[in-house]
């Protein structure tokens, strides 16, 4: 099962599992030997990408799947996480090959806006100082909404990006293990959405996470996740740590942002076992916010319950 | 051109004040959007450690927050820049007004005087009833501030007569700037007075205390569970700073905002009470003050004042000597009356002092000193 389009764009969990596409392959990085340590291969994310978004939406091909997801002059918001830096951060590769994969969805380029939380952050992963299809807009460049917004455990102000520039979210995180909230995927991603993230951190960001996706104004925009999970932090996150990238040469195709957390919770538990590292549970760093938001209706944390189709590209 | 006292005095709106919100009865107010956005500078941070992987750890407040390179805090106004600790909001106030000293409220603080009151962004504590949300939980890039070094903080504050008062948000989070104005104040003979939600570390809050003529605390409840849901912070930090301030000779006063359903219950006011008689002493006054929806409590009616009233008749049945109700103009408790002779030797209605009779920290009609800082 797949998602599907509502009248007003926004996309409906299906009713039976949510599918989660992994795609693999044998190798999406290049070493570079210097900067980031590593290009990507935009041949092989291409294929990558439209393996992935032909399998999630059963349609025809990428583009006609992303417009699947994402009407015809819709302002879409890339929300990548470029955090720690080039080298840690959403790869700029991929967002290139998504964009033109848009264009051809009739999301031109100008509707395309990367955005985060700082633009010194974009510009440190490499999506600032060079001319690119797409717009990229710092949070702190476009300030926030005035009014809060209440949750139950605390309030924030939202990204002007999210509530004034765009209509739809893609959601492109990169996977990471984090001190504080065990791992970062695309749930924790839309702490990028709001004034105060810092205040969210107590208690492995539980249950703040949650509650962060369940703001309408946040849910109803996500349509799409894909996982940067090319080279995640195994340990010691979210910052990079020279030795703590593991290449793995996986993205994440999903609509359901908790199930594409949880299976990328099992990619990086396998990455973590593989370097003799404790599970994240045994270390005390259990990502307890994903059943907090499944049980919040925000999508499905039991790996049993989410149609996994893992594809070899 | 307009002088420094011109400018604050043309945007300054003095109205009918309630509670202790920055715009309530404050002569100055610098209004939203009067200094241009700009970015705010960054000064090293006192106050942390080294760790691992430039990872650093902030030893300023018992968060002590592990913060990666690049990132903030829990406060959100100090940063790890490449291994090293900053704050952005020294010399940065985005609120500097002056104040009535009973808006604090200090009540045995030279009554009548002024505080010259300023305030950065930022905040350790996430108060859900927080009267000031829109600056202590916003970040300096959020804010408008203007520059305002030390210097020039004492220079104002001599220019009105009145004591320079760290407050509104929370001064922990800009302690080194508290410390070197207050430090500057004392050099001027200016007095220097904070009003802090008391969740720091001992050996910072040693160091600004040197320099402290008066705090007050906000002691927002008595449980540990009241200030984990209510305030993400933790009680326990907040007693041993009260002690730390007794045991320094800093003249101390506090406040408890009794929020309806939440704090107000009688014996938490009576714990609460007991524990100050015992490890504060009965002369430490106590206000017990009307909550008013705010934030995330907009949907909670203020406190009656039947419970504020309650509340002080239990902390005088149980020895304390000075107890006060506050932010409800005209109820009984405003006034500080003489523990021996029983007269009023303070007279006071909301933020206005209408009688004093204390001659020499003493009680004019019967001679008993009267503890506090009235000259």
């Amino acid at each position: 099962m797949v998602a599907s389009k509502t009248e007003a764009g926004r996309v409906q969990l299906p009713a039976g599992k949510p599918r989660v596409v992994v795609v693999r392959t044998k190798k999406a990085l290049l070493k570079n030997g210097h900067d980031a340590g590593y290009d990507a291969d935009c041949g092989a994310l291409r294929a990558m990408l439209d393996a992935g978004l032909v399998a999630l939406s059963g349609q025809k091909d990428a583009s006609a799947a992303l417009a699947k997801y994402f009407h015809p002059g819709e302002r879409v918001g890339l929300k990548i996480n470029g955090l720690a830096g080039r080298k840690a951060a959403t790869h700029v590769e991929l967002v290139d090959e998504l964009s033109i994969l848009l264009g051809k969805a009739n999301i031109e380029g100008r509707q395309q806006i990367v955005f985060d939380r700082f633009a010194r952050d974009l510009t440190a992963s490499g999506f600032g100082g060079q001319l690119r299809r797409y717009r990229c807009v710092g949070n702190d460049e476009a300030g926030h909404e005035e009014d809060l917004v209440q949750m139950a455990s605390s309030a924030s102000r939202l990204s002007r990006v999210l509530t004034t520039q765009v209509d739809a979210v893609l959601n492109l995180p990169i996977l990471k293990q984090h001190m504080l909230a065990g791992m970062t995927g695309a749930l924790k991603n839309n702490f990028g959405c709001i004034h105060n993230p810092n205040k969210m951190h107590l208690d492995g960001c539980d249950p703040y996470i949650a509650e962060v996706n369940a703001v309408p104004a946040i849910r109803d925009k996500q349509r799409l996740v894909i996982m940067d999970a090319l080279r995640p932090v195994v340990d010691n996150g979210p910052a990079y740590q020279p030795g703590m990238g593991e290449v793995a040469n996986v993205l994440i195709f999903a609509t359901d942002l908790v199930a594409a957390d949880t299976i990328g919770l099992g990619i990086l538990e396998e990455l973590r076992a593989k370097r003799g590292l404790p599970t994240l549970a045994r270390a005390g760093m259990a990502p307890s916010y994903l059943a907090t938001a499944s049980k919040m209706g925000l999508g499905v944390s039991d790996r049993a319950g989410i149609d996994t189709v893992t594809i070899e590209v | 051109m307009l002088s420094r006292r011109d400018f604050f005095l043309s945007c300054g709106g003095a109205g009918c004040a309630l509670a202790a919100g920055v715009s309530a009865g404050s002569v100055l107010l610098p209004a939203r959007g009067a200094f241009a956005a700009q970015a705010p500078r960054a000064y090293p941070a006192r106050f942390w450690k080294k760790l691992p992987n430039k990872r650093i750890e902030c030893e300023l407040c018992p968060k002590h927050c592990k913060v990666e390179d690049r990132e903030r805090g829990f406060c959100g106004v100090r940063e790890n820049r490449d291994g090293e600790y900053v704050t952005l909001v020294w010399g940065q106030p985005c609120a500097v007004h002056v104040d009535p000293i009973e808006k604090k409220p200090l009540f045995h603080f030279r009554p009548g005087s002024r505080a010259f009151s300023i305030a950065t962004a930022g905040c350790n504590l996430e108060c859900k009833c927080c009267q000031n949300w829109d600056i202590s939980q916003s970040k300096p890039e959020d804010v408008d501030f203007r520059f305002m070094p030390p210097e020039e903080v004492v220079r104002s504050a001599k220019e009105y007569d009145a004591c320079v008062t760290f407050t509104y948000s929370e001064p922990i989070v800009f302690l080194e700037y508290a410390i070197d104005t207050a430090k500057a104040a004392r050099k001027a003979g200016v007095r220097a007075t904070m009003v802090t939600g008391g969740s720091g570390e001992a050996e910072p809050m040693k160091e600004v205390l040197k320099y402290l003529d008066a705090v007050k605390v906000d002691l927002k409840g008595f449980t540990e569970d009241y200030y984990r849901r209510m305030c993400k912070g933790k009680l326990e930090p907040v007693l041993k700073t009260l002690e730390v301030i007794r045991a320094s000779g800093v003249w101390l006063e506090l406040v408890h905002l009794c929020v309806p359903g939440q704090n107000d219950s009688e014996p938490e006011i009576l714990a609460m009470c007991r524990w100050v008689k015992t490890h504060l002493g009965a002369d430490v006054p106590v206000h017990f003050t009307r909550f008013h929806p705010e934030y995330q409590m907009k949907n909670v009616a203020p406190t009656p004042n039947a419970t504020l009233v309650r509340c002080r008749e239990i902390g005088l049945a149980e020895g304390l000597r000075f107890v006060y109700t506050g932010n409800v103009p005209g109820l009984a408790g405003e006034n500080t009356s003489c523990p021996k002779c029983g007269k009023v030797v303070v007279a006071r209605r909301g933020f206005e002092l209408e009688e004093l009779h204390i001659k020499a920290g003493r009680c004019a009609f019967c001679g008993t000193t009267i503890p506090g800082v009235w000259s």
